[in-house]
């Protein structure tokens, strides 16, 4: 049976289809009618993967929502939140979309103020039994350098104290770090 | 196609053996004996004509839309994606958008190319076609192989010998019958590069349906989809709805045959009753849009 093994070339479809109309495939193959009645929406021709160069970027765009802004400023503010993160339910609602929500309510009531209604959410979440223990340092940028290197464990503090023309600013926070970890493991 | 039906499918340990034979052709006396035997040919082959030709004219004849809905989908964690470092070119078409980082896939466009995926494998294995899983995942082989197993068609998801495909005579036996239809439930191998039978099927004509993830390669699979290859509840979604399409796509061959039969010729042969409200009902399913 004749066939032709260019895959480079064109589809298949239009490879067979063209060696039937020349009259070197006797018969149709199976899928022939198929593939003529639901044709794919794209023809699966070969492409050469090429690199993008340059400054030219993949039209890809980023997902985010306006509630982000909110979430962003809650895990700063508190962390994780209290309860844990159970993922195998579908519905589940964790602390920090239960602030969110109380946000983005009481912004359709009227308030403006971001700060107020930051507070204004917490104090709502409060109120049904939900409490928000702050973070004991403020989660900024340049404390993820310092968390970083946490895991490193404890006998490289000195290490790190030694290294303070490396890192000026984070230094307060890197003296802390070993005091919050051992803050960490002693309750449970 | 006549030939295809008469040879028996060497392809996988004996999972069918049978050849598709026809029953001995019965018909109405026309009063002579010569006379009986020239029609029943041409009332043959206009049958398998129209048995062939008329669930090509419905746009969704085994009703494959029913099996899935994007809420299904997206519950069965097929949006989600590699990371965008991991992205493949040619998938950023199928790509909604990267969520910090993690891209995630359009299940619209999912939806539109699993319908015709599905369609596509219905049809096959109504016309009888040989339907060849092929996943290199470690992970699913085992469920792959039941899949395969379950309807009655074939899986390859060990070590994909070199010319399996392009040197089948000298590896398999001298007339064997390669498949109509190889689908990928994972298009990469375990080292992360495509599966060298989506290039094999490309060179020997063989149609390919593949999930493809975002950091797969979609050029040269004739039917892509686009979605999560490496979930648990991804995989069993695909592998569930590929069985049930090709299922469906037999009974309706089973019931067709038979209506068309009994349609055909009324006479000696005593009507069936369980299979003609069956394969009304059928036909029924079939036709309405």
């Amino acid at each position: 049976m004749a066939g032709s093994r260019l895959e480079t070339v064109g589809s298949i479809f239009t490879r067979t289809r063209d060696l039937i109309r020349a009259g070197v495939l006797k018969e149709k193959p199976l899928w022939f009618d198929i593939y003529n009645a639901f044709p794919p929406l794209r023809d699966p021709v070969f492409r050469r993967p090429r690199l993008r160069y340059g400054k030219a970027k993949s039209p890809t765009q980023d997902i985010f929502y306006h509630e982000d802004q909110i979430r962003a400023k809650f895990y700063s503010a508190y962390g994780s939140g209290p309860k844990a993160f159970d993922l195998f339910n579908p519905n589940f609602k964790s602390t920090c979309e239960r602030f969110v929500e109380k946000y983005i309510e009481l912004q359709k009531l009227g308030e403006t103020d971001e700060e107020k209604l930051f507070v204004e959410a917490g104090k709502a979440l409060l109120a049904e039994g939900v409490i928000l223990r702050r973070l004991e340092k403020a989660r900024t940028e340049g404390s993820q350098v310092s968390r970083k290197s946490e895991p490193m464990g404890v006998e490289s503090q000195t290490a790190l104290e030694e290294n303070p023309p490396l890192k000026e600013v984070p230094q307060p926070q890197h003296l802390e770090a070993p005091g919050e970890e051992s803050k960490g493991l002693s309750p449970p | 196609m006549a030939s295809g039906a008469v040879l028996p499918r060497l392809l996988g340990a004996g999972v069918r053996a049978a050849p598709r034979g026809r029953a001995a052709p019965r018909g109405r006396t026309l009063g002579s004996a010569a006379a009986a035997a020239a029609p029943e040919p041409e009332r043959d082959s206009d049958l398998s004509a129209r048995i062939l030709s008329e669930p090509l004219k419905h746009s969704d004849f085994f009703n494959v839309k029913e099996l899935f809905s994007v809420r299904s989908l997206f519950n069965a964690r097929v949006h989600l994606g590699h990371k965008a470092g991991c992205r493949h070119r040619f998938m950023e078409p199928y790509i909604f958008g990267s969520r910090l980082g993690q891209d995630i896939i359009d299940l619209e466009q999912t939806a539109t190319h699993l319908q015709l995926a599905l369609n596509f494998t219905a049809h096959v294995a109504y016309r009888g076609g040989i339907i060849l899983f092929v996943s290199r995942a470690r992970q699913f082989s085992h469920l792959i192989e039941n899949t395969a197993r379950s309807c009655g068609e074939y899986a390859h998801t060990r070590y994909f010998k070199g010319g399996l495909l392009t040197n089948a005579p000298l590896l398999l036996g001298p007339q064997v019958r390669l498949p109509d239809l190889i689908i990928f439930l994972h298009t990469l191998n375990n080292v992360f590069e495509p599966h060298v039978a989506v290039r094999d099927a490309a060179k020997m004509n063989i149609p390919t349906v593949g999930i493809v993830d975002t950091n797969c390669n979609p050029c040269l699979i004739t039917y892509p989809v686009p979605g999560n290859d490496d979930s648990p509840p991804a995989v069993q979604l695909f592998c569930r709805l590929f069985q049930t399409a090709v299922t469906r796509a037999k009974e309706k061959r089973r019931q067709l045959e038979a209506l068309y039969r009994l349609q055909g010729a009324p006479g000696p042969r005593p009507a069936n009753p369980a299979a003609s409200p069956g394969a009304q009902a059928g036909l029924g399913l079939g036709v309405a849009p």
